[in-house]
């Protein structure tokens, strides 16, 4: 059987005979504790542990498999040889994925089969499996991808920080599960919502969303790998994706209201994923380099497959901007919504970050870009506030000005310094 | 074979390859030698097509790597200076793995590693765990995993580091062995001494600039020999230039000469049988070995 080679290496490292022994060996330890403390019977302290060990075992060990899966690759300094393999990037994307986590599965599905015994109502069991098992490998999905983007950066120690996100993930899929497992009143008696019209339960629209955020995840890690294995990629995905989440996220808008708050919603997206795009991408100077260089050569095709992929959502909020700006968006309180001023916002941020990123230590860029972001959103401000001289707040925060035309110059003003010390920064690193 | 044309590699602040240009022929062990830092890793990766250059063209058998990575991927072994091994592996999987990630098809898979491990030696390995193997042994499995599918290409980037002499011995061996095969060999290393015994070309890359490429075996019919006589003979370049498909490069005192000399062993003899029947009281008539230090040196000397 030509099984996919990477399934099987995963299975050959992680698939032992002391794993396979001893997981059924701890769960069963496990259940005949809280079958005694059931009074002898599988009752609801077997069935909440069942589903606790659950989550637990699929989010924080299988996080922790489909980090090693990547980041231990590198570590150990065989990731040049996957990268030299004739394996594509799907057949490599779903080895690590499922071959690193089938020994989490194999625990999960005797906890869930303990579960099913022990379920009080057989009625929802099929929505609280379809709940569990889609957001346990949603959750395995975004450790990679994030494992994936930690090792373009160089960050293979990273692995804390994905558990820990993974752990985060855990509790808010259990606060959820957890109701709808004790309650089977909560499928029935769920809250309508309505997408585009189309009247549907809380409960169905989170599982189709749970599998529509599962479908990109692998979308985004097969990207993510192909451009490992050094096939050239366009950044079409992140654009669809941006539009998708427009579309998904536009069909909660009433339809009384969807004229005024559609462009507001989309902007709102586009400056969203182009500060992921930037906080998650890694910026090399010779990138640039070589980005410049092909456009020196109108060599377009190459081009495109260097652009940063904040630079395709940041265009695509400018394209939205445009409508935007002639719909006069409400205010915010004190907030004028300027969408100009705020792409010279995110301008500048942009500008922070990679002046960092740019700098001696890369590693540092995010924090030092948090820092000074609190600093020119939060602690400048207040201090004019506090002062009255809310000349100096505009300058910071430009959103409270009255005048447009003010707020425009104070950001272009800013961007404009940022983006030239970023520019004097990047011609000393090339 | 191999054609690199003007490849330019940066990193921040440093131009590790400077407008890189040579050519390989098929068939041929080249020894890519330099001082450290010199770039030799990066140009062995950027052919690899593991690393993106800023500009330049690379061609392995027809094969634009930048633009095809790969496809190249496909025809090359590549053996990294860390090998690549998975420690909780057995030898046997190891292979195994790398076979099927190159596509060969498992039914064939046996085959393969018994053919490579037999090559190098690690048959009686294979149900042992990498990560216990000895230096020397994780570098043959390393090579192993690198020629398994039988690339057409294969670059080494400092195979022989840490070996010891009977290991290196046994490796220009396997080198010589995979070249009659017909695959084409580029190996790095700044240790000539290991690269003597197999090398037919050298290409010497400084500050990342390739500023010789040598043939070192390339004109087997031609070999320099030394002619040492006892006496100075008054006439001696004269009574030499007569004589047929020899030349004479150097002479010194009229006693000890270099000499170019065409043909193969037996007329090597029939010139020495010439020399004696001329009454010349020749002691000395040897075979001069190209040495790669030396070659080396002086091309850095030339250089500098």
């Amino acid at each position: 059987m030509n099984l996919n080679p990477e399934f099987q290496r995963q299975l050959q490292l992680e698939f032992s005979q002391a794993r396979l022994i001893g997981v059924p060996l701890i769960l069963g330890v496990i259940f005949a504790l809280t079958y005694i403390i059931d009074d002898y019977q599988f009752a609801s302290v077997t069935t909440r542990s069942a589903l606790g060990l659950f989550l637990l075992m699929v989010s924080f060990w299988g996080a922790r498999q489909a980090v090693d899966s990547v980041l231990e690759e590198q570590r150990s300094h065989t990731w040049d040889t996957q990268r030299l393999s004739a394996l594509n990037p799907w057949t490599m994307m779903i080895g690590k994925l499922l071959g690193s986590t089938l020994v989490v599965w194999y625990g999960g599905v005797i906890c869930l089969i303990v579960y099913a015994i022990s379920a009080p109502n057989a009625n929802n069991f099929m929505w609280v499996c379809s709940y569990a098992i889609t957001s346990g490998l949603l959750v395995q999905s975004v450790s990679l991808m994030l494992s994936l983007c930690a090792l373009r950066k160089g960050q293979i120690n990273g692995n804390s920080i994905i558990i820990g996100l993974a752990i985060l993930a855990a509790f808010t899929i259990g606060s959820f599960i957890m109701p709808l497992s004790e309650d089977p009143q909560n499928t029935q008696n769920a809250v309508d919502v309505t997408w585009y019209g189309l009247n549907t339960t809380v409960q169905s629209l989170s599982l189709v969303s749970v599998f529509l955020a599962l479908f990109w995840c692998v979308v985004g890690n097969y990207r993510l790998m192909a451009q490992e294995l050094r096939i050239r990629t366009l950044p079409w995905v992140w654009l669809s994706f941006a539009l998708f989440l427009i579309f998904y996220i536009g069909g909660f808008i009433p339809a009384e209201k969807f004229g005024d708050y559609f462009y507001t919603v989309a902007f709102s997206i586009c400056l969203t994923l182009s500060y992921f795009a930037v906080f998650t991408e890694h910026h090399e100077p010779m990138r640039i380099k070589r980005l410049f260089t092909y456009v020196a050569a109108e060599n377009w095709w190459r081009s495109a497959e260097e652009l940063p992929l904040w630079c395709v959502t940041f265009v695509l909020a400018i394209l939205v901007a445009i409508p935007l700006s002639f719909t006069h968006p409400a205010d915010i309180e004190e907030l004028h919504i300027y969408p100009l001023t705020i792409l010279l916002l995110l301008l500048r941020d942009i500008g922070i970050f990679l002046f960092f990123n740019y700098g001696k230590n890369p590693q540092r860029a995010f924090s030092l870009t948090l820092l000074s972001l609190i600093l020119l959103y939060g602690v400048f401000p207040s201090i004019f506030t506090a002062a009255k001289l809310k000349g100096m707040v505009v300058l910071f925060f430009p959103l409270i000005s009255d005048s447009t035309i003010l707020s425009i110059f104070c950001m272009s003003l800013q961007s404009a310094l940022i983006w030239y010390l970023l520019y004097k920064r990047w011609l000393e690193s090339v | 074979m191999i054609n690199v044309d003007r490849l330019i590699f940066e990193y921040p602040n440093l131009r590790a390859l400077d407008e890189v240009s040579f050519y390989i022929p098929q068939g041929s062990i080249t020894a890519l030698v330099g001082p450290n830092g010199a770039g030799k890793t990066t140009l062995l990766r950027c052919m690899a097509a593991l690393e993106q250059p800023v500009s330049g063209d690379i061609r392995i058998n027809n094969i634009d790597v930048l633009e095809h990575p790969r496809e190249c991927h496909r025809i090359i072994g590549y053996l990294s200076d860390f090998f690549g091994l998975y420690d909780r592996l057995t030898v046997r999987q190891c292979l195994h793995y790398v076979a099927r990630a190159q596509g060969i098809a498992e039914e064939d898979c046996a085959a393969a590693i018994a053919r490579v491990s037999k090559g190098l030696h690690i048959t009686d390995r294979l149900d042992v765990l990498a990560g216990t193997l000895s230096r020397g042994l994780r570098q043959r499995v390393a090579i192993a995993q690198a020629i398994i599918h039988s690339p057409r290409v294969v670059l080494l980037d400092e195979p022989a580091s840490g070996l010891d002499p009977e290991a290196r011995h046994e490796l220009a061996e396997l080198f010589l062995e995979l070249q009659q095969q017909g695959m084409t060999l580029l190996v790095s290393s700044h240790i000539l001494a290991e690269l003597e015994a197999y090398s037919t070309d050298m290409l010497v890359l400084r500050e990342g600039k390739i500023i010789e490429q040598v043939t070192i075996k390339a004109h087997a019919h031609a070999q320099d020999f030394k002619l040492v006589l006892a006496s100075p003979v008054e006439n001696l370049a004269t009574l030499l230039q007569q004589i047929d498909k020899i030349k004479l490069l150097k002479n010194e005192y009229n006693q000890t000469v270099l000499l170019q000399v065409q043909g193969d062993s037996l007329q090597q003899h029939e010139l020495l049988k010439n020399l004696l029947a001329q009454n010349l009281p020749v002691c000395e008539f040897a075979k001069i070995t190209s040495n790669l230090q030396d070659t080396y040196l002086e091309t850095i000397r030339h250089r500098s």
